[in-house]
């Protein structure tokens, strides 16, 4: 049997209440009301409702309130204020500040049974979202799980034993056992790099770098990146040209993993040039921002492909062959700028290279274009109400 | 001069022990193993062990992790240097992306990183032992 939606409607008119209840009455909900706002925020946390309708003017704590209160008990239910027509303004403001819609005294039973279908409804999806989203972190925290014990944990013991075993028989093997030795070691060290990349993409954690942001130098971490890739730049007999307008204010960031963003920059650059080629790195500030290029006069990419870059997976066609990659560096680098609070853009032409660009808010504190709203304030304060 | 050190592996994967087990008693070292958290919490009471190679991944979770904490917790136990092994980068890189890293569960502690090359892990063994050694002595 399905569970009634429930449905609590708050008014000091008992008119209106019990007109509402008599309206809903054999449409298969369960309803309750109460008189004033603390008898509702009381029926809140005893009845759970899904669906809240709230009068705007009562006496004791008024709508706007209860509102609040309601939302920060359970952001998932749903509300509807009960307003007159001459305070219109007011129901406009309930919903900037939250509630789903609003019922315009007075009101027909079809309006009533209309609007409450709808909010019904909405509870359904926004229901179904969060189980959805649940769902979509458990898989993934699960599926990194599986992967960190089950497929690396036994691909460590292997390739321990085999490098013991190399020890062991150095003396018994010719070389070119030993070069086969050595392949298998270097094949099984591919594997597990490539384990750890997917790991890195799929888990939901790279926002967590955020609580270890302090103010970071750009200058710093490009030196750090260029030193890393440095190696693999002069097997490819390229040069790396560091340029850097000076002084760059701090961000407010996490060094290592700008870092990271800035190796995958610079090993695609690397990776996707001709040998003898030159690949640039510029920095310079812009008011507010603090903007890092990475450029390559390499093999370029086509413009139908760059919109699909950034995705999980997508390999580059030009790219596929002996220089491919897991396909994952850009959306991990991306969503590290991204919790940076920055951007990062990119623009090519096939056959003549690419340039990559980052963009991130100056300013060791996290100021900036990107300001958090009021402290304790929800994330993202009911932006795509329209749609 | 490592010969009469004794050292106790604590990691549930027999296979991967058999690979270090083998490099360090090369080296000259004694070596235990024990498989699981509780056996090995027991093998460090019966004698004094120089070092431990801890594993953190073992069982249903970072229960290595658990075992470093009642290592801490206990005066004596709390001295052995503690040398962590583990695969675990995925897990906390986010931390110190890049670096190796260091989470100093103990006083004495180091981390590699499974695998491990052989020269690597005898390095790593006898500096924390030295350390360990020095510790002792300047109290």
């Amino acid at each position: 049997m399905e569970i009634k939606p429930r449905i609590l409607i708050v008014d000091d008119e008992e008119i209106v209440l019990d007109s509402c209840s008599q309206i809903l009455e054999g449409s298969g909900y369960a309803t309750r009301t109460a008189t004033d706002g603390s008898i509702g925020l009381r029926q809140v946390a005893e009845f759970r409702p899904d669906l809240v309708f709230v009068d705007l003017k009562m006496p004791g704590i008024s709508g706007f309130e209860v509102l609040e209160r309601i939302r920060t008990l359970d952001p998932s239910i749903v509300t509807i204020v009960i307003t007159g027509y001459a305070t219109l303004a007011s129901a406009v403001e309930a919903m900037q500040k939250g509630a789903y819609d609003f019922l315009p005294k007075p009101f027909t039973p079809d309006e009533f049974r209309l609007i409450t279908r709808r909010g019904i409804e909405k509870r359904e999806l926004v229901l179904e979202t969060i189980a959805l989203r649940r769902e979509k972190e458990l898989l993934q925290e699960n599926f990194a799980a599986i992967i960190s014990h089950e497929l690396r944990a036994p691909l460590s013991a292997v390739q321990q034993n085999l490098i013991r075993l190399m020890q062991e028989l150095s003396d018994q093997v010719n070389e070119a056992q030993m070069a086969r030795l050595e392949r298998m070691k270097s094949r099984i060290y591919d594997l597990l790099e490539m384990i750890h990349t997917w790991l890195r993409a799929i888990s939901s954690d790279i926002a967590s770098i955020k609580e270890n942001f302090g103010p970071t130098s750009v200058e710093a971490a490009i030196s750090k990146a260029v030193e890393n890739v440095y190696p693999y730049a002069v097997r490819k007999d390229i040069e790396i040209v560091v340029s850097i307008e000076e002084p760059l204010d701090p961000v407010h960031g996490d060094e290592g993993t700008l870092v990271e963003a800035l190796v995958n920059l610079l090993g695609n650059a690397i990776r996707y040039s001709r040998s003898g080629s030159t690949v640039n790195v510029d920095a310079e500030q812009q008011t507010d921002h603090i903007l890092v290029a990475v450029r390559d006069s390499g093999i370029g990419i086509a413009e139908d492909e760059l919109p699909y870059i950034f995705g999980n997976f997508y390999r580059g066609r030009a790219g596929a062959g002996d220089e491919a990659g897991a396909g994952l560096g850009l959306p991990i680098t991306r969503r590290i700028i991204e919790a940076h609070g920055g951007t990062i853009s990119v623009t090519s032409k096939l056959g003549e290279g690419s340039t990559f660009v980052i963009a991130l808010p100056a300013g060791g504190s996290g100021t900036g274009t990107h300001h958090t709203p009021e402290a304790g304030g929800p994330e993202n304060p009911q932006g795509g109400r329209a749609t | 001069m490592n010969q009469g050190k004794q050292l106790l592996i604590i990691d549930d994967d027999p296979d991967f022990v058999e690979g270090i087990k083998s490099i360090l008693e090369s080296a000259g070292y004694q070596v235990d193993a024990a498989y699981n958290p509780r056996s090995g919490l027991e093998a460090l009471k019966t004698k004094p062990y120089d070092l431990l190679l801890l594993d953190i991944m073992m069982g249903r979770g970072a229960e290595g992790i658990m075992v470093a904490r009642k290592l801490r917790k206990d005066p004596i136990l709390s001295q052995i240097p503690v040398l962590i092994i583990t695969g675990l980068r995925e897990q906390i890189a986010f931390l110190f992306p890049g670096q190796p890293l260091h989470p100093h569960l103990l006083p004495v502690d180091e981390l590699v990183e499974k695998p491990v090359e052989p020269q690597l892990l005898l390095d790593k063994v006898s500096a924390l032992i030295e350390l360990a050694a020095k510790r002792k002595a300047g109290k």
